[in-house]
């Protein structure tokens, strides 16, 4: 018997060891992978599958001294592009007759930092290595992020073994199931990429471009660490991350966005004064794998957004209070 | 009247009501006079902040209202003083209700509404169903557009995810990809 609870004993020791060795690795990947995101030029195609809808993206990023460039082209169905700049992004959208196109600041105050974010994390998945794999003819290492409750999503992420870029991307329910993938399936890295690769293509076309109510300087982007909206209920290990006002010229509604995250997952909240009589979303509703919660309070739509459960923004929206003056 | 009674009777006034919230308050203005008091008030007030014409309505109310909002004493709770500023028929009030939950439908309703014979007025049961507004909660079902009926609601919420996206995904390679492959028109 005392035989049989030393192998017992030895085992556990054995596990534990193996656990405690691989969390470790998994941090250091995931943080290197957090840098290469940045400072790497690439250029590629990968695709984005939401349950039976797949979508073709080509992505090229470009990281110099003056900062990051990235451009995103859809292949596949309608034409549209976003061009990400260090605080611009502009969605081009040729749905109708004419280009939409739409620019916006970037908010400000979110820790870009992942190596941050990683440790704000840490205490709410298990990181773990994972299977080795094949990505865009790429050996990778799968890293496994397992939520510590129902409130997020866990994670698989499939790490280039050499230079460490994410190659793929799995977003995880409780289950295991897989709610959303994005995967390359080539890509070229570390190349000189020329400045017309970040050009939109549908610049040169004779179609009229048709600014909508986010024209360039129509869009103000405020830090106001006030707010007249409480969020009681957070899931555990989720702050504020940012809060922000944005200013629409057209309407003159104000839109304060408040950020919430674990460093992985996040969760903005929206709240527009109504200007005017709208519709607005009235429960929730799902795109992929982010879900929404809206509703009305004191004469402004709330929404709550997020790449987390539907369970969790409405949580988060049924328990917001409004702190403001009657 | 409670702070609650009052928010429900502006709410109205919005158009922001529905389900049980707008039968209570119907409830409400059915039983109470009160209530049906201060809807007046709040009617008046937006009739006047959003420029509606009260003479459109063959009562001009528009000194009155505006003296009434410089002097905001008029408005106690008082039946003398309210009938000392206006004496409206008996039926105003089922118009007034009807104006509030047309307000919801849209502004070109309301001159409309009230300007209907008495037989012609849609009665409260029959408004509490219109939730012109409303959109239920749809379960879940993964896809590349968002799970909602109207395409404002859906712009809306796309605006939105375009500033959440800064915010998401694990390592910002692939953050702008739901943008980008949004399934706008399929």
């Amino acid at each position: 018997m005392k035989k049989v609870f030393q192998f017992v004993l030895a085992c556990s020791a054995l596990v534990l060891s193996f656990n405690t060795a691989a969390e470790p690795q998994a941090m250091q990947t995931l943080e290197r992978m957090g840098v290469v995101a940045k400072q790497l030029n690439y250029d590629g195609i990968f695709s984005y599958q939401a349950g039976n809808k797949l979508q073709s993206i080509r992505i090229i990023h470009r990281a110099d001294e003056q900062g990051e460039v990235e451009r995103l082209i859809s292949l596949n169905g309608v034409a549209r592009e976003v061009i990400r700049t260090n605080d611009m992004v502009t969605c081009i959208y040729p749905e109708g007759k004419p280009v939409q196109e739409n620019h916006r600041p970037l908010g400000r105050g979110f820790p870009t930092d992942f190596l941050r974010r990683l440790s704000s994390a840490e205490a709410y998945y298990q990181f773990s290595l994972g299977q080795k794999g094949r990505v865009a003819s790429h050996h990778t290492q799968e890293i496994v992020a397992t939520p510590i409750d129902n409130y997020r999503y866990g994670y698989s992420l499939w790490v280039d073994k050499d230079n460490d870029l994410l190659l793929q991307s799995d977003l995880l329910d409780s289950m295991g199931n897989v709610l959303e993938t994005f995967s390359f399936s080539s890509v070229e890295m570390g190349q000189d990429i020329p400045e017309q690769s970040l050009k939109p293509e549908m610049q040169g076309n004779a179609m009229s471009w048709n600014r909508n109510e986010y024209g360039l300087s129509a869009v103000k982007v405020t830090q106001d660490q006030s707010s007249i909206w409480q969020v009681t209920w957070l899931p555990k290990g989720f702050n504020l991350v940012t809060q922000q006002n944005r200013f629409k010229a057209r309407n003159g509604a104000s839109i304060e966005q408040q950020v919430y995250s674990d460093g992985l997952s996040s969760v903005s909240i929206f709240f527009e004064k109504i200007r005017a009589r709208h519709s607005h979303l009235h429960g929730g509703s799902k795109m992929g794998a982010a879900n929404a919660f809206g509703t009305i309070m004191n004469a402004h739509f709330i929404t709550v957004v997020g790449e987390v459960p539907a369970r969790t923004v409405e949580k988060m929206g049924n328990s917001i209070r409004f702190n403001g003056a009657e | 009247m409670t702070v609650n009674q009052n928010e429900l009777l502006s709410a109205l006034v919005d158009g922001e009501l529905q389900g049980k919230e707008l039968d209570d308050v119907l409830q409400l203005l059915n039983t109470n006079e009160q209530a049906r008091r201060q809807l007046q008030r709040y009617q008046h007030t937006s009739d006047l902040l959003h420029d509606h014409s009260v003479s459109h309505h063959h009562i001009d109310l528009t000194d009155r209202v505006s003296a009434a909002l410089d002097d905001d004493a008029a408005f106690t709770t008082s039946s003398n003083n309210t009938a000392q500023i206006i004496a409206f028929p008996k039926h105003f009030w089922k118009q007034a209700v009807s104006l509030a939950v047309a307000a919801s439908i849209g502004a070109l309703a309301v001159v409309g509404v009230m300007t209907q014979p008495e037989n012609q007025l849609i009665q409260p049961p029959q408004m509490a169903s219109v939730e012109v507004e409303t959109t239920p909660m749809v379960v879940a079902k993964t896809g590349k557009r968002w799970t909602v009926e109207e395409q404002e609601i859906e712009e809306r919420l796309n605006s939105y995810l375009v500033d959440h996206n800064e915010y998401a995904g694990a390592s910002g390679v692939f953050s702008y990809a739901r943008v980008v492959s949004y399934d706008m028109g399929q």
